[in-house]
């Protein structure tokens, strides 16, 4: 009966359209929209990506300090282990020599966790977002190519991502560590060389039921190259899915970043989250309850880890409607 | 004695766009013995009426008031422990599409004993007497209970359904679409499995369908149900004589029938009111041809008419004078008249004459030439102009093979898809491809197409092999040969407005100029009578109705001109109220265009309203091919002959005659040495199985490949025992 009621005439309380030609970019754009208008989690999502971002930008304006350079006091000395200005015991900060206006304290050797903590954002969203730029568009590619032709270019890709998948994920990256040289590059090369697996899995199952699609048929007879039949008719189709498994991608990339960095597998002159983690690890914090210094990169990934799946939800939600009545 | 008894029954479902009342107010009688045909097009409350009366609404659906009251037992105040109870002891229901509803892992006999002990108290050994018996009765062999439903044909599967809803003997069966989605062979035999146990069980029926001809063959009351209500009750004769209600006038002559065939076919535009909010007055009275202004403000109440039965019209007092004048098929909305007389090429085709004067008499008149087809005798003319020539055209498919077939080691099988069909169709010429599912009708529409290449033999579109054209060529042959698709829901793109579908061809083809290319979209959407076409423009597929939608299929597949149109069950999807519309659209600009079209489709009766010839096809093979009314009234194969037997004639005093074909189509992958049809043809003789039949045909292009007409006519007839002891 619902469909019945959808089917016939206007529905309800939905404004005439004007006249438009309704490019694919445009349709992309709309779901898009309708992603953060419907989801208001998705929104909050996007707002954190957004916070971060501006952050990484202007790391080095807003940090107060180099986070690479030991702080020293009036007699040269690294300011060691201290506390955020909003801990400390008044007057300790003059007797050592200097002025606590550390608002996370220092590390023990000295360099400012705050600063550290705003240009971990730089590494995590560039990470973040390449890695999962380059598993959507391989796992996108993949997908429409083996989908589309079928056949043995269809085995091969496919066979391939059987491959991909198993292959345990972080040894994986450690072993591509161990061979390049240390860098953050190497959790985007290790994931765009894993994790377009899923991605590529989905968008063919969606592609292989798009292509049997009778206006699949209708381009085709109405002339329409191969080309145009992906591009034009079945990648708009998929491209919100890619946008899912982007988003997804993301939160998984910052996660791994932070997991390998804290494994000790990451570059020592680049500051990240997970390699914060790491230090504050190997130089006891816990035991000296500086929950100042392992709280905060924490938080700062779960939100990022958190904003991903929230983007994730929405678009899960506006490709596959029924989640919703879950 | 009634059994079942409706008082007033109002069903809602809430939506988020509002509730909408989807039975307002059904009253309804079933006397014990009686068989009720439900009828009415798909929305209008037929499977929710059924929900309610067993109390299987979905979650969203209430009943909101009336009374269901059955074997004097009120069915709404009864405790859902009882109503358990009764379902299937006493009332019995055969879903829609009831034939995935059998389980898969296990076999169908311990499936039917287990309903038989767990719900009907039958003990072991009684409940698999029961199930031989039961399986007998809807004339499945018994050693089928041993198999698993993956064994079943669909026809199979549904005679062991009904075998199943009569386990328990219930004294009512209510079956919703029994028959819809099988092939025309099949269903004719269910059907006559449906007519014998009314007979010997002395069953209480209550069949809900679309099709008309089917109530006609198997009940003898008629209910008829528009947008929530009923609208006629009658008994089966004086309906199918004279319908009561102007709705049910629009049905029957929105149905092409075999026996009588029409030359118009009228299509009731328009679809039913929105029944979130229904209107006040009648609710057909946008539809209506007869419709007066009071109409619109008084909703008329059911009301008896005479005879028996019950209408709901405010003019039913004069619905003797209305039902003449709705024999005019101008008289409803939007009837297309072709521009030219479809032209009969048989001299002999009675009632040819009355198309000129009635329809297309002034216009042809007014129109200096037909484009084709002049008169008679144009069969077999080879001087006439050949647009495209089929020679000895096969299609294979391999499956199961490729790497994943090599890694799990299936052997490789290929499907013979069409083998050796030839024929050829001039300019304008309309042919149809009929068969049951699976005969490779599809195939042959896609080969055409281009959209498959053939495997063997060639294709030879207007003096160019198609096998053979380059990329440059294949775009030219695009321009000129369309496809319209059967589901219009699929056939869009849903991201496109209806502008981008239909103005991609062009794009495709190197139109440049964006306001020549609108004028030429707005101009086939007029033509297609999507008016005003602007209004279309920026519509997306899903704020269309479905006739609406394939009209835009229409015009997306004319607005490059083509010369020839593949038409793939173009209304099957569609409500038998919109279906005429469509196809007196294709026909007319098929005129107007001089398009030569195939149309496909397992509708002989729609094939006959739409083409010149008609080939009928069996395994991949053309069996019998000639001019429509040739084939279908003077049929030559056996398979033909078994195929019209086998067509529903919607008049309750014709009853089909029972069939005499086999059951159980052989499996594409068989190669035949002789006739492919011989397994299941009442007429075999020895040389069917060893000799291929002949091409035997007659000067006016009437063909049938069978040893019946040709030299081993005297083949001593095929021992079936002796075969079947092979």
């Amino acid at each position: 009966m619902q469909q019945e009621a959808s089917v016939r005439g206007e529905p309800p309380g939905k404004a005439k359209m004007e006249f438009r030609q309704g490019s694919a970019l445009r349709q992309l754009w709309e779901t898009n929209l309708e992603v953060f208008q419907r989801d208001k989690m998705a929104l909050f999502g996007l707002f954190i990506f957004a916070v971060f971002a501006i952050v990484a930008v202007f790391a080095p304006q807003i940090a107060p300090n180099d986070p690479l350079t030991p702080l020293k006091n009036n007699e040269g000395d690294w300011i060691k282990d201290a506390m955020p200005y909003w801990l400390a015991q008044p007057g300790e900060d003059e007797a050592e020599g200097y002025v606590n206006n550390f608002l996370l304290g220092t590390t023990n050797i000295g360099r400012d966790i705050y600063s550290q903590l705003i240009h971990g954002s730089r590494s995590a969203l560039l990470v973040g977002f390449s890695a999962a730029a380059a598993v959507a568009v391989i796992g996108t590619v993949v997908g429409l190519l083996a989908g589309y032709y079928g056949g043995w270019v269809d085995a091969i890709l496919m066979r391939a991502a059987d491959v991909a998948f198993g292959i345990p994920f972080i040894p994986f990256i450690i072993v591509v560590s161990a061979f390049l040289d240390p860098s953050i590059w190497n959790v985007v090369v290790a994931m765009a060389a894993l994790l377009w697996r899923d991605t590529g899995r989905v968008i063919r199952s969606q592609v292989l039921v798009i292509k049997e699609q009778a206006f699949v048929s209708a381009a085709r007879v109405s002339g329409a190259s191969d080309l145009r039949i992906i591009f034009v008719y079945i990648a708009p189709s998929i491209l919100p899915l890619s946008f899912l498994y982007g988003s997804f991608a993301i939160a998984w990339a910052i996660l791994t970043e932070a997991s390998v960095s804290f494994l000790g597998f990451s570059d020592p002159e680049t500051i990240s989250w997970g390699f914060m983690l790491q230090d504050a690890f190997n130089s006891l914090a816990l035991s000296r309850e500086a929950f100042y210094w392992i709280v905060p990169p924490g938080l700062c990934i779960m939100l990022t880890v958190m904003a991903g799946f929230f983007i994730g939800r929405g678009y899960e939600e506006v490709l596959f409607p029924r989640l919703r009545r879950m | 004695m009634t059994i079942l008894s409706i008082r007033d029954l109002k069903v809602n479902y809430a939506t988020q766009d509002g509730t909408v009342q989807a039975v307002d107010g059904v009253s309804l009688d079933l006397e014990e013995g009686q068989h009720l045909g439900l009828i009415g097009e798909s929305g209008c409350g037929k499977t929710t009426l059924l929900k309610a009366i067993v109390q299987v609404l979905p979650r969203n659906g209430e009943i909101v008031s009336g009374e269901i009251k059955f074997q004097g037992m009120d069915l709404l105040k009864l405790p859902p422990a009882e109503m358990r109870q009764l379902r299937w002891r006493e009332i019995a229901t055969i879903p829609q599409a009831s034939m995935d509803s059998l389980n898969p892992v296990q076999r169908v006999g311990s499936q039917l004993t287990k309903l038989l002990r767990v719900r009907g108290g039958y003990h072991k050994k009684a409940a698999r007497k029961r199930a031989v018996d039961l399986f007998d009765m809807v004339g499945l062999d018994t050693e089928r209970l041993m198999h698993y439903p993956h064994e079943f044909s669909g026809g199979m599967k549904q005679r062991a359904v009904i075998a199943m809803a009569l386990a328990l003997e219930p004294s009512l069966l209510i079956a919703d679409e029994p028959v819809t989605a099988l092939d025309v062979i099949v269903q004719h035999q269910i059907l006559e499995v449906l007519r014998q146990l009314e007979r010997e069980l002395n069953l209480t029926v209550m069949l809900i369908t679309h099709d008309i001809s089917v109530v006609a063959q198997v009940c003898d009351s008629v209910s008829v149900m528009y947008a929530g209500r009923i609208v006629e009750e009658a008994r089966s004769e004086p309906f199918f004589t004279s319908p009561a209600h102007p709705y049910s006038l629009g049905l029957q002559q929105a149905f092409p029938n075999l026996a009588r065939p029409r030359d118009v076919l009228v299509s009731i535009e328009g679809y039913p009111p929105d029944l979130r909010e229904p209107p006040s007055g009648c609710r057909f009275a946008e539809r209506c041809p007869f419709v007066q202004d009071d109409c619109h403000e008084t909703d008329p109440q059911l009301e008896a008419v005479g005879d028996g039965r019950l209408a709901a019209c405010l003019r039913s007092s004069e619905m003797d004078s209305l039902r003449i004048q709705a024999e005019d098929p101008t008289l409803w909305q939007n009837v297309e008249v072709a521009q030219y007389p479809h032209p009969k090429p048989l001299p002999h085709k009675e009632g040819g004459a009355s198309v000129a004067e009635t329809n297309g008499g002034t216009a042809a008149s007014a129109s200096p030439s037909l484009p084709v087809g002049e008169g008679a005798g144009g069969w077999g003319d080879e001087s006439s102009d050949i647009l495209l020539e089929m020679n000895d055209v096969s299609k294979q498919f391999k499956i199961g093979g490729g790497l994943s077939g090599l890694l799990r080691g299936d052997k490789e099988q290929t499907v013979y898809a069409v083998n050796n069909i030839s024929f050829t169709l001039r300019r304008g010429e309309s042919l149809g491809l009929a068969g049951e599912s699976g005969c490779g009708k599809s195939t042959t529409g896609k080969l055409l197409v281009k959209l498959l290449d053939a495997s063997q033999g060639s294709i030879v579109f207007d003096g160019d092999d198609l096998s053979a054209v380059d990329d440059r060529e294949l775009l030219g042959f695009r321009s000129r040969v369309q496809l319209m698709f059967q589901n219009p829901f699929e056939a869009l793109n849903p991201r496109f407005t209806l502008y981008r579908s239909l103005t991609e061809p062009l794009i495709i083809h190197g139109w440049k100029d964006e306001s020549e290319r609108l004028q030429r979209v707005v101009e086939t959407l007029d033509r297609v009578n999507l008016r005003p076409a602007e209004v279309f423009l920026d519509k997306y597929p899903h704020q269309l109705s479905g006739g609406q939608l394939q009209r835009v299929v229409l015009a997306r597949a004319l607005v490059l001109h083509p010369d020839f149109l593949v038409a793939d069950e173009p209304v099957s999807m569609l409500d038998v109220s919109v279906r005429a519309g469509i196809l007196n659209t294709t026909r007319r600009l098929a005129r107007e265009l001089g398009l030569a079209t195939v149309y496909i489709s397992h509708d002989l009766s729609l094939l006959q309203y739409t083409c010149d010839r008609i080939a009928i096809m069996y395994l991949g093979e053309i069996v019998e091919i000639g001019p429509s009314n040739e084939v279908i009234n003077n049929p030559q194969h056996p398979y033909t002959q078994a195929l019209i037997a086998a067509v529903p004639v919607p008049d309750p005093t014709m009853e089909n005659p029972p069939l005499r074909i086999r059951e159980g189509v052989p499996r594409p992958t068989e190669q035949f040495i002789g006739c492919p049809f011989a397994q299941r043809c009442p007429e075999a003789m020895e040389a069917c199985l060893e000799i291929r039949p002949p091409v035997i045909g007659d000067e006016r292009g009437h063909q049938a490949q069978c040893h019946l007409y040709g030299e081993h006519r005297e083949s001593p007839p095929l021992n079936r025992d002796a075969e079947l002891a092979r």
